[in-house]
């Protein structure tokens, strides 16, 4: 459970709100990671673990909202939690549409704080299911061939066989093998299941 | 007076000079004694009247040794007696030319008849007995009558006392001479009484004369001189307006004779007596009427000289006497009597007093030849030109003297009153300034002041500018350091010191006491000198100022505070943050079965530091947001520019301002108030945060540095990488109200100043070379502090 246990990455200059913070999540079972200022955090982070982050949003040198802003730029998705000692609208506003989970208030009680980070932690789960999904489909993508591949894309495109050799200067025989074959490799039955796949895989019809 | 002649026609009885009455008497009393021996009675005069009684005796006693031939003898006889001055006068006249002149020695003896006062035949017929008996057995050559009075006791008498002795009298006028049947042996010099030649010097020196008047007094003895007056003025047939006042009253006389006019002449005889019957005495009554008179009077008697008559033609008595003694001279050398008739005194001349002659404007000129001019003053400065000369000499010397002494009298005056009118204009300004002056001295415990400062120390008008006086109006504890400062004044350094005063009226006053020490001539302090100054009012407004000044400073922070708001909310909000987590920590901790109990007591732990830690903030806020009484303590410098970052801290943060101290190690501390310097530190703070607000974020930094210099004070620099200072704000920078902000009050750097010009220390705005502006303050280390007060 260790490698795959909820962290929540705690950063606040206040050493104090952040070793109480520490303590009560710990208390709670959660896995923290407390840092005191945006640089370190940002050195120790690592985005495959699964948690969250509980951001000061003012802190020196690098604010909470600026972290996040750093965090999105390195392709991270973990869920942020906001706390914040003056909630002024304008600031919460911007920290929600980037993708905040909350936006707390300082002294925040125990239970908000819990119900954000249980929000964060169904998120974050959730956009690691995701993500994982499609990674197999990647996966399962990665072993067609080129050839199976180009006619995939316009099987997606609702082409009939015919009009695809047509396309491909093949005969319609071959579009059917490759077809087959296809439906094969990424383990699905209809031609539905395989729109639905080439769109979570984000591949486009035909080059288009 | 009763003893006055009773008979005119007698020469020598008329008048008296009645000042020298005592020294003629003194005379005659001396011919009494001298008993025929040459005598110089001057000598005698000098010597007294015992002396001379006992030469006297003594030449009386020896007297028959020395006739070695008979003696010739003399027989002086007076009418009266030695009392009267003329008969005197006349008899010491006859004695020394008898004694002079006589050819064999000459042996006098003197006897008084004194016939004025002892009249009648049974008197006479007396004294007559008492000569025969006292004269037994002697004889005379001569009997000498001093005035004719006594021919008529001699032509009866003579056979008892000087049978067929020849007689010489003296005085007497032909009338009366021809009243007499003279027996051939009885010869005489008459008196030269001449009204005649008297009004013929009336008439020279009065030329435009045209009345005469002609007094004579009433009664037995001045009848026989009116008719006199009358017949001669008869013979003389003069043009004047002849007018006679003979039976008249005195006072009324004298009223009537002081309106004469101009133009008249008086001619006074003699008077014994008025209508009334009153007595006087000629010679007096001469003076009342030559006082009384409008006009110029004449007699025809010498003794009336220098009562205030102008003159007359008069003889001297000695003269008389000199004339009737050379007529018995003759007799004694062998001439017949008989063929030497009574004859006229030749030795009668005009007399004037000098005086009066002055008195009238008469002319000298005028005088008959051979006039004696009498009194004439100037006669004194012929005869002691020397000695005048000298006096005179010295008395002007003297009064040069006398002048310049004056003269420096007046300078010294005229110093004294410039002296008095400067202190009196110093006091005045001393007083109208609200200020006394006093002065101490140190040896005679004397103290003097100026009389405003009862005003000033409330001291009763009727009690004494004491010392103690003064002291005990001193607020009881002021009085040590108004000792103390004055006895640093007495060593010699001037000192100024504020006590308070507090009068009868309770009304409490600040005296400011400026003292200075006067040296004696030894160069020690002996004196105190100074003034006493009425601070109150200007203590009422340097405190009524000073409230201001704090209500300001306080305004000022309240308001910094409020902007600041947000961020100070923020540093409460920390800690609160802190202890609500740790506690809800604890509380779930304490849920479980077995709870970790180590981790509950760390989070209460956590808790007290954090309330603590919260607490601060609000104690710091408290401190700031207070309206008190500035406080004087020692200020560790470090510790509040902790306090005051420690409050901005959320403000930093906010506007990405990052502070950085350099604190020096030494810990530098002054005396003060830390709030206001925090107050200070947050003003250049918060300008700091200002000016950077266009700075890059990553170069806004505040740096604040505390350092203690040789010079014994602390600075305290605060540093910004801001916009730097505008030229054209430097100058107004401390100007109240003046602000470079959009919505400052531009008050922040006035109170700055104030607060640290207050602390004796001084603050300064400048750009540094590096970009931005540098504040510089620099407070003297430890001193005392004005704030104490």
């Amino acid at each position: 459970m260790t490698e795959t246990a909820f962290t929540v990455y705690l950063v606040d200059d206040d050493s104090g709100v952040l070793k109480a913070l520490a303590r009560l999540l710990q208390a709670r079972g959660y896995a923290v990671r407390p840092f005191t200022s945006p640089q370190a955090f940002l050195a120790d982070h690592d985005a495959s673990v699964a948690g969250c982050a509980v951001l000061d949003v003012s802190m020196p040198d690098l604010d909470g909202l600026e972290l996040q802003q750093e965090l999105t730029t390195q392709g991270s998705q973990r869920p942020i939690i906001f706390l914040t000692g003056q909630g002024d609208i304008p600031t919460s506003v911007r920290a929600m549409r980037a993708g905040a989970i909350d936006f707390l208030t300082k002294p925040v009680s125990d239970a908000d704080l819990l119900a954000a980070i249980a929000n964060a932690e169904r998120e974050d789960g959730e956009i690691r299911s995701a993500n994982a999904s499609l990674n197999s489909i990647k996966a399962r993508l990665e072993t067609l061939t080129p050839r199976e591949l180009e006619v995939m894309k316009h099987v997606v495109t609702g082409q009939l066989n015919k009009q695809i050799a047509g396309d491909l200067g093949t005969v319609e025989k071959t579009v059917k093998v490759h077809r087959g074959r296809v439906m094969s490799k990424l383990g699905i039955r209809s031609v539905a299941d395989l729109v639905r796949l080439a769109e979570k895989a984000g591949i486009t019809g035909r080059g288009s | 007076l009763a003893t006055y002649p009773r008979s005119p026609t007698d020469g020598l009885d008329n008048d008296q000079p009645q000042v020298l009455t005592g020294l003629w008497s003194l005379k005659g009393r001396i011919v009494f004694v001298t008993n025929g021996e040459r005598f110089d009675h001057r000598k005698a005069n000098r010597s007294g009247a015992l002396f001379l009684v006992a030469v006297a005796s003594f030449l009386l006693a020896g007297a028959p040794s020395f006739a070695q031939e008979q003696p010739l003898r003399a027989l002086i006889l007076h009418a009266y007696n030695y009392t009267f001055p003329a008969t005197t006068l006349a008899s010491e006249g006859a004695r020394k030319r008898l004694l002079d002149r006589s050819p064999k020695r000459l042996e006098i003896e003197a006897e008084f008849l004194d016939l004025a006062r002892l009249p009648g035949d049974a008197n006479a017929l007396r004294m007559a007995t008492f000569l025969r008996d006292k004269y037994q057995g002697k004889r005379f050559d001569l009997v000498l009558s001093v005035g004719i009075a006594g021919v008529p006791f001699l032509i009866k008498y003579r056979e008892l006392f000087a049978p067929n002795v020849p007689v010489v009298f003296m005085g007497g006028t032909r009338e009366h001479l021809a009243t007499l049947q003279l027996p051939p042996d009885i010869t005489g010099v008459l008196a030269g009484v001449d009204p005649d030649k008297v009004l013929e010097l009336a008439e020279r020196l009065q030329p435009h004369a045209r009345h005469l008047m002609v007094i004579c007094g009433n009664g037995e003895l001045g009848v026989p001189w009116q008719r006199w007056a009358h017949e001669a003025i008869n013979r003389r047939r003069t043009k004047l307006e002849v007018t006679t006042r003979f039976d008249f009253e005195y006072d009324a006389l004298l009223e009537e004779i002081s309106h004469l006019p101009r133009d008249t002449i008086i001619l006074f005889v003699t008077a014994y007596a008025d209508k009334l019957g009153r007595s006087f005495i000629p010679a007096d009554f001469a003076t009342a009427v030559a006082g009384a008179a409008s006009v110029p009077v004449y007699s025809p008697f010498v003794t009336h000289l220098g009562t205030g008559i102008v003159g007359g033609y008069t003889e001297t008595y000695e003269s008389l006497g000199e004339a009737a003694a050379d007529m018995a001279l003759e007799i004694l050398s062998g001439s017949d009597p008989a063929k030497l008739p009574p004859r006229m005194n030749p030795g009668q001349t005009f007399r004037v007093d000098a005086r009066a002659m002055d008195r009238w404007g008469l002319k000298r000129s005028a005088l008959p030849p051979g006039t004696v001019i009498l009194f004439d003053e100037p006669g004194i400065w012929k005869q002691h030109r020397l000695l005048i000369s000298a006096t005179a000499a010295i008395v002007t010397l003297q009064s040069v003297l006398l002048t310049a002494l004056l003269f420096q009298r007046h300078r010294r005056r005229k110093a004294e009153r410039s002296l008095t009118v400067s202190e009196d204009r110093m006091t005045f300004i001393a007083t109208s300034m609200n200020v006394g002056l006093w002065q101490f001295n140190r040896a005679t415990d004397e103290l003097w002041a100026t009389e405003h400062t009862r005003a000033m120390f409330g001291i009763a008008n009727d009690a004494p500018l004491t010392r103690e006086t003064f002291l005990t109006a001193v607020h009881h504890d002021d009085r040590r350091l108004a000792f103390s400062a004055l006895r640093g004044a007495l060593k010699g350094q001037p000192s100024t010191t504020d006590i308070r005063v507090v009068p009868a009226d309770g009304q409490v006053r600040w005296i400011r006491v400026r003292a200075r020490s006067l040296l004696d001539e030894t160069g020690a302090p002996d004196q105190l000198t100074g003034v006493f100054f009425d601070i109150t009012a200007q203590k009422a407004a340097e405190s009524e100022a000073e409230l201001h000044r704090e209500e300001v400073a306080h305004l000022t922070r309240v308001s910094v505070l409020g902007e600041l708001s947000g961020a100070i909310a923020h540093e409460v909000n920390q800690p609160l943050t802190s202890i609500l987590s740790n506690a809800q920590a604890a509380l779930y901790l304490l849920t479980k079965d077995s709870p970790n109990l180590a981790e509950v007591r760390d989070a209460l732990h956590d808790i007290v530091s954090e309330d603590k830690r919260a607490g601060d903030v609000v104690h710091r806020l408290r401190g700031l947001l207070k309206k008190g009484e500035a406080r004087s303590e020692l200020v560790d410098v470090n510790e509040v520019v902790d306090s005051a970052t420690a409050l901005l801290r959320g403000e930093l943060i906010n506007r990405r301002v990052t502070v950085e101290t350099d604190l020096a190690a030494s810990r530098p501390t002054f005396f003060g108030d830390s709030v206001q310097l925090q107050q200070v530190l947050l003003n250049l703070v918060i300008n700091a945060m200002d000016a950077m607000a266009s700075t890059p974020e990553t170069q806004r930094r505040v740096r604040i540095r505390t350092q203690e210099t040789n010079a014994g004070t602390v600075e305290i620099l605060v540093k910004d990488n801001g916009t730097g200072i505008k030229q054209t704000d430097r100058k107004q920078l401390f100007v109240p109200f003046y602000t470079t902000k959009d919505r400052g009050l531009g008050l922040g750097l006035t109170i700055c100043s104030a607060i640290v010009r207050k602390h004796g220390g001084t603050i300064n705005l400048r750009n540094d070379e590096t970009g931005g502006a540098v504040v510089e303050i620099s407070l003297p280390a430890h001193a005392m502090m004005m704030a104490a007060q």
